[in-house]
């Protein structure tokens, strides 16, 4: 993992480089709905966004603190349940119904508090059991939902109020998107980013030092939880129908994982560059074998974890971390 | 009484199949220190091959098990030779990860070839008898003693047997089993044979009792998470205890926390996985590290 501790004092272009194309990138995707495209092409945009989003999220706990979660779909469920429970459900004195921009920050928040509650004593766990912890969070958290009929609809779901405007829906993501990756660009080189990447690197070593390291896993859990609810609360409004098999679903963890892994764990740009590859794949194997879809998703992480484990990006700054980029300098050695 | 009776009666059987099929999973972790998280896929396609069979030949569940025993030990041989033996000895995400991945293919595999629809095993003897005024079903109850003897045979083969001992071995200090000559990745894809076998069986044994769909996988293998982590690493005892305290505790939880049904018995297991892991990381018995096989 030599490649995250770069050199002490990097030149400027290189410090602030990502940021300004980053934010270059977004001017760019904010001119697209001028172009005259239609409205499934903003829709595709927009989960391109979402799946952004999600994996940049994902990256912060997973990756940059490297407690691995197998369960972070909890929190796009739970904040897609808060969004369809507070819209639908609570009537109000002031607004027979929250709206949209009301009950967003809420679902978040609910995210983020469920967080802190199992967070506080499955951060704990270390390695594989945090791992397993949430996943078990995750299945138990979809048979809770089922069973809280009167609340949640059971297993019938909940009906939002429909209003499509595919525009919105895409604005509103990028600037999500936007917003997400510019803090983790940040976090990535603050204090509290080098505080994470000890955590991951030896969480003995930085105890020792007197950092306080529940506190800062559990933040950097908040922070994912909190963004990957709006996320969620953002799906839900958007899909108008939710039940607990198509928000609390394996594949949304799945995917998370993957892109993360795909683009460079750790890294700022590798879970944004992992889940367009990604979701560009999945738009081929889905349009030519679509019932061999998530089979190939599968197959795919086995491929990863066995050639490229340090993903994209990581074997871009060294390649002899990983068994492709050591066989690739192999066969260029024997040309020469 | 009678409703506690019938509780406890159902949970002891219900327990004894968790414990058969719990004991691939936890010999596959206490051995090589690797978590299959798609243990609950290889047990879907016991239950599946029990179904092929039975419905192309007509075929017994019980019976079938002389075929999909050595077929599956195969599978298990060949999946650890090709895929578990590169990764074991990296990191634990990279097994993780690889089990996981194993996992997603396999289910939509099945999905493909068999659909979603779910399957059941009609035999003839799925009745069920009384025993002092207790319900017990027949098939349940054969699984339960057949658990049993599996486990007897098992637990022998381990201290008995050359290559039972070498597995032991291997789990308990790797380096040390390999300056005496034991070729370790060979001893693991037994190791993997015999387990995922073992999965696959008790898939086939339970397809009478229950329907049959791609995606019955992931509950039970966290359900063997929790039973492993109730009972220890990589011990028959402490299998045979985390089965029967789950299914206990599951049957008890249905029956007396009123109008909520059957489910939430299962979600009831996923709060006491997440609470003993909390309490207890290392197990109730205090064996949950990656070091013997007793």
């Amino acid at each position: 993992m030599s490649t995250l501790t770069q050199a002490a004092r990097p030149s400027l272009l290189r410090r602030w480089g990502g940021l300004l194309l980053w934010l270059l990138l977004l001017a760019l995707l904010a001119i697209y709905p001028y172009t005259g495209v239609t409205g499934s092409a903003l829709f595709t945009a927009t989960q391109v966004f979402v799946l952004v989003t999600l994996a940049s999220n994902w990256n912060l706990i997973g990756g940059m603190t490297g407690y691995v979660d197998f369960g972070h779909a909890v929190f796009f469920g739970l904040g897609a349940y808060s969004m369809g429970i507070l819209v639908t459900r609570v009537p109000l004195a002031f607004s027979p119904e929250l709206s949209f921009w009301q009950a967003l920050p809420l679902a978040g928040l609910v995210a983020a508090l469920f967080a802190l509650i199992i967070g506080l004593p499955t951060l704990r766990l270390k390695g594989p059991y945090f791992s397993i912890a949430m996943l078990g969070t995750f299945v138990a958290m979809r048979e809770i939902i089922r069973i809280l009929r009167p609340i949640t609809g059971g297993g019938t779901g909940l009906d939002l109020p429909p209003v499509l405007n595919r525009v919105n829906e895409y604005y509103f993501m990028l600037g999500l998107m936007g917003l997400v990756v510019a803090l983790i660009w940040w976090i990535r080189r603050s204090e509290f980013g080098y505080t994470l990447i000890a955590i991951r690197e030896d969480e003995i070593g930085a105890e020792m030092r007197g950092i306080n390291t529940t506190m800062h896993k559990i933040i950097a859990f908040m922070i994912a939880a909190f963004f990957t609810g709006i996320v969620g609360a953002f799906w839900a409004w958007q899909n108008t129908y939710i039940d607990p098999d198509v928000v609390f679903i394996e594949q949304r963890t799945v995917e998370m994982v993957m892109m993360s892994m795909l683009g460079g764990l750790g890294t700022v740009w590798g879970p944004p560059l992992g889940a367009v590859v990604i979701y560009f794949l999945q738009d081929v194997v889905w349009g030519n074998l679509l019932n061999f879809h998530l089979m190939a998703l599968g197959i795919l992480l086995i491929l990863l974890v066995l050639f490229l484990p340090e993903g994209i990006l990581g074997s871009l700054g060294d390649p002899s971390s990983t068994s492709l980029g050591r066989l690739l300098r192999r066969a260029g050695r024997r040309q020469e | 009484m009678d409703q506690f009776l019938q509780a406890l009666a159902s949970g002891l059987l219900l327990g004894g199949f968790y414990a058969v099929m719990v004991l691939g999973f936890s010999i596959i972790w206490g051995v090589m220190g690797v978590i299959n998280l798609a243990h609950g896929e290889f047990r879907m396609i016991g239950a599946y091959a029990a179904w092929a069979l039975f419905r192309a030949f007509g075929l017994d569940p019980f019976a079938s098990l002389v075929i999909i025993l050595p077929v599956m030990f195969v599978v298990g041989y060949a999946l650890q030779t090709i895929l578990l033996n590169r990764v074991v000895e990296r990191p634990h995400l990279m097994a993780l990860l690889v089990t996981f991945g194993v996992s997603i293919s396999l289910a939509n595999l099945y999905k493909v070839i068999y659909s979603a629809d779910p399957r059941s095993v009609p035999v003839s003897y799925n009745g069920s008898f009384e025993l002092f005024g207790v319900t017990m079903p027949i098939v349940k109850t054969i699984i339960f003693f057949l658990a049993l003897l599996i486990m007897g045979l098992l637990h022998t083969f381990l201290h008995h047997t050359r290559l039972g001992k070498s597995i032991r071995a291997a789990a308990q200090n790797k380096d040390a089993a390999r300056i005496v000559g034991i070729e370790i990745h060979k001893v693991y894809a037994i190791t993997a044979g015999i387990c995922i076998a073992l999965t696959a069986g008790a898939g086939a044994m339970l397809s009478p009792t229950q329907a049959i769909f791609p995606f019955m996988g992931p509950p039970f293998t966290l359900k063997a998470f929790t039973i492993t982590a109730l009972g220890g690493l990589g011990r028959i005892p402490g299998a045979l205890l985390g089965g029967l305290l789950l299914g206990v505790t599951e049957l008890m939880v249905a029956t007396y926390v009123p109008g909520i049904g059957t489910n939430l018995g299962v979600a009831v297991s996923f709060v006491l996985l997440v609470v003993i892991l909390i309490v207890r990381p290392q197990g109730l018995l205090g064996g949950l590290r990656p070091m013997e096989v007793e």
